[in-house]
């Protein structure tokens, strides 16, 4: 009996080891880049040179602390990256708020508001659900630049403001709101606008929180298009380009190390990284909602 | 172009008062008055939906109009007044660049290479790291995070990152361990044969962590009896995966193989950014990218747009039909 007590906590252990021994190697497979662009960016060019090609590439500078931030420093007061993530910041300010405004709006009037014409706004935002599009970058480009505001930050944040599949999310959301809320509210004299703002997002708030999160993660690792409409930083001014443009820009500077790469790198991340930890839980309610839209 | 942007949009408009019009005459009509609109509700509500349908008309309905107008047009970014109909021409051009071989060719066999290798390999690494991370084992969550990590890193900074990584010369990371081993150094960017499957690689490296999420949840959500179960009946843990597992997750993996494999279609940021325009990594929708912006032939450019949304409809609707027609 205690014999085979001990066979089978011996087979659980070895179990448990090969399963630990595999998920960390997987786990290295992962993490190895993310750890080395981390490590490299507190690294001189000598430093970086010498390391390569042996385990020092994957320990952090320690031995010349002075020179540990260095990196940092040059990407902040020689590239000026703050200028490019803060542009970043304000579009992505811009196109969250925006976004949540003008779909919350739509999906609210979709759900609540009866009207002539409603059918012909569902069949339009049903259509736009279900049609691939998945090609109208360059049609999009011309028609922003026959607008005028190809150069201009409109073009950076007024594209992205709609989002048909988020007035499809609101409009589920706001359909299981009871209507007794928007009664009770008329009967005080609410107006419209005054019951969407003061009782419906707030009402609405993990919606908001999912959506949010999303339209900020899309505008900040946007690359493509902010780099199809706006200037090419030039020196002296202050630049349009956001953040995920700038790489392209300080990559092509000539002299930069590659711990200055890396370092920029790194900051370009970061924002990104705090809101998958702060908001995990709407990133993992968004990803269900995903599922919705087969 | 602006006259018919206003065209369009006028053709818009016409078509939501028609409806209009209809919907009022139906709840005129209406025998016991069952509809009934009120004046200052509807206006409201054309006022509330007013920005959100001026901005899909602009960026969403026009983009989509255009693509399939311009494919058939020869106009070039910089003379738009000069806009000529000219048929199944663009078309035409594109058939005989794939037959001499040329960009185009080029690009069809290098977004198929990709579209064929990244989908199973993408999907298979997410179900293999999602099973792992759903073991009942102290830890796993850490696991988890960890393998979720290059999902959190942009498509910018994961190509960059990587071409540090396998740069050519013994300056990358990779190259620097193999000449310490006494290999000569590998361009892998550069090398015509391999170059698609280190992008191919990195993109199934940055992207699995987020299907492996939705697969997660997917497993949650089978019945834990179900397995015990089959292991009374005597099946084995690959029968048990057969039989359990994946039908437990058909609607997940319907979704998740459609979204993959539609992303998978449009690749363009990295070989963009890895190798920029080389023949042996160019994509269908970088090519695009290329003709309708960096040489501004926006008609051209529209015609592979529409090949490329017609192909991928098509496939589209196919997996839809096949993976539900099981149910």
């Amino acid at each position: 009996m205690e014999r085979e007590h001990i066979l089978r906590r011996t087979k659980f252990i070895s179990a448990r080891v090969i399963l630990y021994l595999f998920s960390v190697l997987i786990a290295l497979f992962f993490i190895f880049p993310l750890v080395w662009m981390v490590v490299t960016s507190t690294k001189t060019e000598m430093q970086y040179a010498n390391d390569l090609g042996s385990f020092a590439t994957f320990i952090p500078n320690f031995q010349e602390l002075s020179t540990f931030f260095d990196n940092y420093a040059s990407v902040f007061t020689q590239y000026d990256i703050w200028q490019y993530a803060l542009n970043s910041f304000g579009y992505a300010a811009a196109v969250v708020v925006g976004n949540i405004v003008v779909n919350a709006l739509a999906g609210y009037v979709m759900a609540k508001f009866n009207f002539p014409g409603k059918g012909f706004v569902t069949f339009l935002i049903m259509f736009l659900l279900i049609v691939p599009v998945e090609t109208t970058i360059i049609p999009l480009y011309s028609i922003v630049h026959t607008l005028g505001m190809s150069g201009t930050v409109l073009a950076v944040i007024l594209p992205p403001l709609v989002s048909v599949f988020n007035i499809f999310l609101f409009q589920q959301f706001f359909a299981n709101i009871s209507r007794e809320y928007i009664e009770a509210a008329q009967l005080d004299g609410a107006s419209q606008l005054r019951i969407f703002f003061v009782i419906m997002m707030p009402l609405s708030a993990p919606i908001v929180a999912t959506v949010a999160t999303f339209a900020f993660i899309g505008v900040w690792n946007d690359y493509i298009w902010p780099t199809m409409v706006l200037p090419n930083p030039q020196p002296g001014q202050w630049p349009l380009y956001p953040i995920q443009a700038a790489l392209t820009t300080i990559q092509s500077i000539e002299g930069v190390t590659t711990g200055e790469v890396m370092a920029s790198l790194v900051v370009t991340s970061i924002p990104i990284f705090l809101v998958y930890v702060f908001a995990q839980k709407y990133i993992v309610e968004g990803i269900g909602a995903g599922g919705l839209k087969i | 172009m602006i006259v018919t942007s206003i065209a369009i949009i006028g053709v818009f408009l016409l078509l939501f008062a028609a409806f209009i019009v209809k919907d009022i005459v139906a709840a005129k009509r209406s025998v016991h008055k069952t509809v009934h609109y009120s004046v200052r509700e509807s206006i409201g509500a054309y006022l509330m939906l007013f920005p959100a349908l001026a901005l899909i008309c602009l960026f969403v309905l026009l983009p989509i109009v255009y693509s399939l107008g311009y494919a058939f047009t020869d106009y070039y970014l910089l003379s738009p007044n000069d806009v000529g109909f000219i048929g199944f021409d663009n078309f035409a051009d594109i058939i005989e660049n794939i037959r001499k071989h040329g960009t185009v060719y080029n690009a069809i066999i290098n977004t198929l290479k990709f579209v064929v290798f990244v989908v199973p390999l993408q999907i298979g690494m997410a179900l293999g790291l999602a099973m792992l991370v759903n073991k009942k084992a102290r830890g796993m969550g850490v696991f988890k995070v960890m393998y979720f990590a290059p999902v959190v890193i942009s498509l910018t900074v994961t190509s960059y990152l990587w071409v540090r990584i396998l740069g050519g010369g013994d300056s990358g990371l990779l190259n620097s361990f193999l000449v310490k081993l006494g290999s000569e150094p590998i361009s892998f960017l550069y090398d015509p044969q391999g170059a698609m499957y280190w992008i191919i690689f990195v993109s199934a490296w940055q992207g699995c962590g987020y299907q492996m999420l939705i697969f997660l949840s997917g497993l949650k959500g089978i019945d834990s009896t179900l397995y015990e179960a089959a292991e009374l009946d005597g099946a084995g843990k690959g029968r048990q995966f057969l039989a359990v597992t994946v039908p437990g997750l058909r609607s997940v993996l319907t979704f998740v193989i459609i979204t993959v494999f539609i992303g998978a279609c449009k690749v363009m940021v990295q070989p963009m950014l890895m190798t920029g325009e080389q023949t042996f990594t160019i994509t269908l929708n970088y090519l695009m990218y290329i003709e309708g912006y960096t040489y501004r032939w926006v008609g051209y450019s529209s015609a592979i747009a529409l090949l490329m949304t017609i192909a991928i409809g098509a496939i589209t609707f196919l997996q839809r039909y096949l993976l539900k027609e099981e149910d």
